[in-house]
């Protein structure tokens, strides 16, 4: 499984969001530091589910990074992510 | 000293830290870049930590906040956010409200413009 699907896969399961999109730009970041072969770097995220409604901006990145786990979240280089 | 105790004098000796990649005259990464050409346009007098220059440190940080990404911005001893986080409170007014409410001191007039060339 990709890594686009793979993060996706995981927010929906804990989130149950209305609204996803999970956008790999790694391209975008070629030469960059962090850029790797075959992209899977660098994320875009944007999320919206009723779950994030009573959250601070930091408990919402705490809890999509929990949700993401320590496996992916090592893996990816950079993580874009836009929460409501 | 470990990277825990050099962290916390780090942000208690200074009312705003930037732990980034690279410095703040020469950032290392465009996410690093993006917040400290905010505060620098906003004229915030802030500290900056190269994480790239210590590997403790570059770790440390992360175990410090539990926050598994760089840069990391604290005011007053307290962890705000990295680089979506400020970018959004920036646009919103939020971080003017909370450096005014920090006795941070800033100009008004360049967050404003960041604000009409993103509204």
């Amino acid at each position: 499984m990709g890594m686009v699907q793979k993060i996706e896969e995981k927010l929906r399961e804990a989130f149950d969001p209305t609204e996803l999109s999970v956008v790999d730009d790694s391209e975008s970041h070629r030469g960059h530091a962090g850029y790797q072969d075959g992209g899977e770097s660098h994320f875009q995220v944007v999320i919206e589910a009723p779950a994030f409604k009573d959250m601070s901006r930091i408990e919402r990145h705490r809890a999509v990074h929990r949700a993401l786990g320590p496996d992916v979240i090592s893996r990816i280089h950079a993580l874009g992510l836009t929460i409501r | 000293m470990t990277a825990h105790d050099q962290i916390q004098s780090t942000i208690t000796d200074n009312d705003v830290v930037l732990f980034m990649k690279g410095t703040k005259t020469m950032p290392q990464c465009g996410f690093s870049s993006r917040v400290a050409g905010v505060l620098n346009y906003m004229g915030v007098d802030f500290a900056d930590v190269n994480v790239l220059a210590d590997d403790a440190l570059r770790q440390g940080i992360k175990d410090f906040s539990e926050w598994p990404t760089i840069p990391q911005l604290y005011v007053k001893g307290e962890f705000i956010g990295g680089c979506d986080i400020v970018t959004e409170m920036t646009l919103s007014g939020e971080l003017d409200k909370l450096l005014e409410d920090s006795g941070v001191g800033f100009d008004k007039e360049a967050a404003d413009k960041i604000r009409e060339a993103n509204g």
